[in-house]
């Protein structure tokens, strides 16, 4: 399954995944090799829409959106392969998500992706994100691709 | 553990049934066995089995009984 390690620019993510403002978070993909791993960075700015209301007098990343930029950056493992471009993905299961350090504006988090299994249409996997070298934010995700699920789809008994 | 234990708990880890609910279970009957979750058993019973089921049987895998009979195919007799 491996290919070549590819970079994506924000450009290329968005040919990649269906992700769009103002919920694409990861900004590029420094390094990917399609069907195994990718690293990503997120770039947090004070111009973020989350900032201001979260909070007004403590400005810092909302949990949902770390682990949000967690998993796009672990859905271009698979969704860089070019039978995958521009599939859509949902959810099927986070597990053993962990907060380690505070994001606020100015921060930089370096992402890393790896998957694990991929298998009609359920990919499973981890990522990693790191400010400044230190750990972050982890989770493990199993996300499916409706399209290929659905060929799969049993009888009824 | 038994392969028709081991085959059980697949069921109840997959769906969080209890084990007494397992044989009577078909596919629909409770809202975590959707398609969704049908994929997930699949792939727990892969794991248990060691073996790869063919497209043709995922599709036919439609309840906890017929489940056993597809199984037989690859070679894995459920016996307690």
């Amino acid at each position: 399954m491996a290919d070549t390690p590819q970079a994506f620019d924000t450009a290329a993510i968005l040919k990649a995944q269906c992700n769009r403002y103002p919920m694409l978070f990861i900004d590029k993909v420094l390094d990917c090799t399609p069907g195994e791993r990718a690293t990503a960075q997120k770039n947090f700015t004070y111009n973020e829409w989350f900032f201001p209301p979260h909070y007004e007098d403590d400005p810092n990343v909302p949990g949902f959106v770390l682990v949000e930029s967690l998993v796009q950056a672990f859905l271009m493992t698979f969704l860089s392969l070019p039978e995958h471009h521009g599939s859509k993905t949902n959810f099927l299961e986070i597990k053993d998500t962990s907060f380690r350090r505070r994001v606020v504006p100015g921060d930089t988090m370096i992402i890393e992706a790896e998957l694990t299994s991929f298998k009609r249409g359920i990919a499973r996997g981890q990522a990693v994100g790191r400010v400044d070298g230190e750990l972050t934010v982890s989770g493990a995700f199993t996300v499916g691709l409706p399209h290929i699920l659905s060929k799969f789809k049993p009888l009824a008994a | 553990m038994s392969t028709v234990d081991q085959y059980k708990a697949a069921f109840i880890n997959t769906f969080r049934v209890p084990s007494e609910e397992v044989e009577a279970l078909a596919y629909q009957s409770i809202e975590q066995w959707d398609s969704l979750g049908h994929m997930q058993l699949m792939s727990e019973l892969e794991d248990i089995f060691k073996v790869e089921l063919d497209i043709d049987d995922i599709i036919d895998f439609s309840s906890f009984a017929k489940g056993q009979e597809i199984l037989g195919k690859y070679g894995v007799a459920l016996n307690g």
